[in-house]
């Protein structure tokens, strides 16, 4: 991919003062030497913001040399006779050199200040997420500790409960803020031809507890073909999402999953009853630690985030609108991933 | 149940665990449960006191600070040892959970857990060890609305029959003998298929998501027929 892009950026670079050349060349007697030199800059300036900075400096270097060799009056020759001209060549090396530098600069700017922004996101998420669940942990098993024989029975079981919750949500944040950072130093997916029923199932079947016995509608072809992705990914997924739906609607309401199949995609729909995405939200609701408000605890704001990060690793696509009958829906593209296995030495017959 | 079992007779839990506090709850549960226990903060500790006690059944954490966890496990294992041993691991860490699996543990539970899923585990690793539910011999199985008669090879749900196909059969049979524990891919693909079918696992899903259309009430919601992503399937029957 680096190697990619290298090669990439110098291919433009070289293709773009061989383009300047080209075109100068028939006008060569016509024009003065100075507009050739405008029409090399505009080309170096424009590598300069496009490319890394070598390809930038060798596009300047090139486009000197093609200038002395090919525009310069004295054809096939680096010999000078009138040093006027030389003024235009520094001057335009010197033009290439300083603004692909600051372009490079500007650029390692803006990367410097979106990580900065990251590294607060995430400095934010620690503290705050990380603690506001520990400081409940801590006062409520502080306050059994002193209060012992104080408290009453209800309110020891109060607080025994919140200890209880309270480390779950802390387990949440961290199992999600480990998953994304496990996504994102490149992570390994282990496809296999999967039904996707199965992986709703197990999803289904991990929130059980959260979901408790708000309705959920799946919707799933009996002929649906199996589906080549990493299952325990896709699981994470669907629980992600599902996660949110129990997070940012109301208790009760119903859930819809619905997968057909679209070409060589197969597409699901997970459709919520809640009070929908904030107007601007359906791109924003999938960067890291964004959060929507919620009536009860948010999480850390990953969970949409991960679920891009392994969707796309898996070359589909996820997205987030309003349905019009009300509710939030996420809508998940995956490429089926070739032809599916058939049952062959496997059928009934191998059996014995 | 356990207490009104004679405390000298009451089944022995072995814990290796490295961390302290995560012993200190183990201790103080299992001792709440009637269960005796003993501790073994490594590997090597931990080899040596299920050789001398023959415990009842391991607990064991995979990342312990002299050897991996496994090795407990394969050592174990060649000693012929045969108690059930119960893994304790982290979530997303699916290849470990095989891994232990295939070494001979017999199911694990997801660090962090709640104490009520790890004493269920522990009565099932137990069950397996004095032959119940799950037990080769029994005649036949129930679970919610299911039945199978053994003898004459015959499913029903709500007393309607059941018409499975052999594999579908086979399947469910060893799902049952193995109820409530987890059971590997390859381990179903071995029982079912017989061995060098190990890479073959899309087929068993595909006669999974049959058997649970013909079982289940709500085949995308299982309650009996679950399925553990990355690991294999475990039939629910508590």
């Amino acid at each position: 991919m680096v190697n990619y892009r290298a090669r990439l950026d110098y291919f433009v670079s070289v293709a773009v003062v061989i383009v300047c050349t080209a075109v100068s060349i028939p006008f060569r007697n016509k024009l003065e030497v100075t507009d050739f030199a405008m029409l090399y800059l505009l080309g170096v300036i424009g590598v300069s913001l496009k490319c890394r900075r070598s390809a930038a400096i060798l596009n300047a270097l090139l486009s000197v040399t093609a200038f002395h060799y090919f525009i310069l009056p004295i054809h096939d020759s680096f010999v000078l006779e009138d040093y006027s001209y030389l003024i235009p060549l520094v001057a335009m090396s010197a033009v290439a050199l300083v603004i692909s530098t600051l372009t490079y600069k500007t650029r390692e700017q803006a990367v410097a200040v979106a990580e900065e922004r990251m590294r607060n996101a995430l400095l934010n998420a620690v503290s705050h997420d990380i603690k506001t669940p520990l400081a409940s942990i801590y006062g409520a098993a502080t306050t059994l500790l002193e209060e012992q024989k104080r408290l009453a029975e209800p309110e020891r079981t109060e607080l025994i409960q919140s200890i209880a919750e309270q480390a779950e949500r802390l387990n949440r944040i961290v199992t999600n803020l480990l998953e994304m950072t496990r996504l994102e130093s490149g992570f390994e997916v282990n496809k296999d031809w999967q039904p996707l029923e199965e992986i709703v199932g197990a999803a289904l079947n991990r929130l059980k507890n959260a979901l408790g016995d708000r309705p959920v509608v799946v919707r799933i072809p009996g002929d649906l073909p199996l589906i080549c992705v990493d299952d325990v990914l896709l699981e994470e997924v669907f629980a992600n999402i599902l996660e949110n739906a129990v997070k940012y609607t109301p208790q009760g309401a119903p859930i819809e999953i619905t997968a057909e199949r679209t070409g060589a995609d197969i597409t699901v729909w997970i459709r919520d009853h809640g009070p929908g995405l904030a107007p601007g939200d359906e791109e924003r609701v999938f960067e890291k630690f964004y959060r929507g408000k919620t009536n009860g605890e948010a999480g850390v704001g990953l969970g949409l985030a991960i679920c891009r990060a392994v969707i796309n690793g898996h070359g589909g696509a996820i997205s987030a609108r309003n349905s019009e009958a009300g509710g939030a829906v996420i809508r998940i593209e995956l490429p089926i991933g070739g032809a599916p296995p058939q049952l062959g030495v496997f059928s009934e017959g191998a059996v014995q | 149940m356990i207490d009104t079992v004679p405390p000298e007779i009451r089944p022995e839990v072995l814990i290796i665990e490295d961390d302290p506090q995560i012993r200190r709850f183990l201790r103080t549960s299992l001792a709440a449960e009637h269960y005796r226990f003993r501790e073994a903060k490594t590997a090597a500790d931990g080899i040596k006191e299920a050789a001398s006690r023959q415990p009842d059944v391991v607990l064991l954490d995979l990342g312990l600070p002299d050897t991996d966890g496994i090795e407990v496990i394969r050592q174990v294992r060649k000693r012929k040892q045969n108690f059930p041993i119960i893994v304790l691991s982290v979530r997303s860490a699916e290849r470990d959970k095989i891994a232990a699996l295939d070494a001979g543990a017999d199911d694990f539970v997801n660090k962090p857990f709640a104490v009520g899923e790890l004493l269920a585990r522990l009565r099932v690793a137990l069950r397996r060890s004095t032959g119940a539910p799950g037990d080769a011999s029994a005649k036949n199985f129930q679970v919610g609305d299911i039945e199978v008669d053994f003898v004459k090879r015959k499913v029903t749900v709500s007393g309607n029959d059941i018409h499975l196909t052999r594999i579908e059969y086979k399947l469910l049979q060893v799902l049952i003998r193995y109820a409530d524990r987890v059971v590997t891919h390859g381990q179903l693909l071995n029982e079912v298929w017989g061995p060098h079918h190990n890479d073959q696992t899309h087929y068993l899903r595909v006669y999974m998501v049959q058997l649970r259309r013909k079982l289940e009430a709500d085949p995308a919601r299982p309650r009996y027929l679950q399925t553990e992503p990355g690991v294999g399937y475990r039939l629910i029957t508590e």
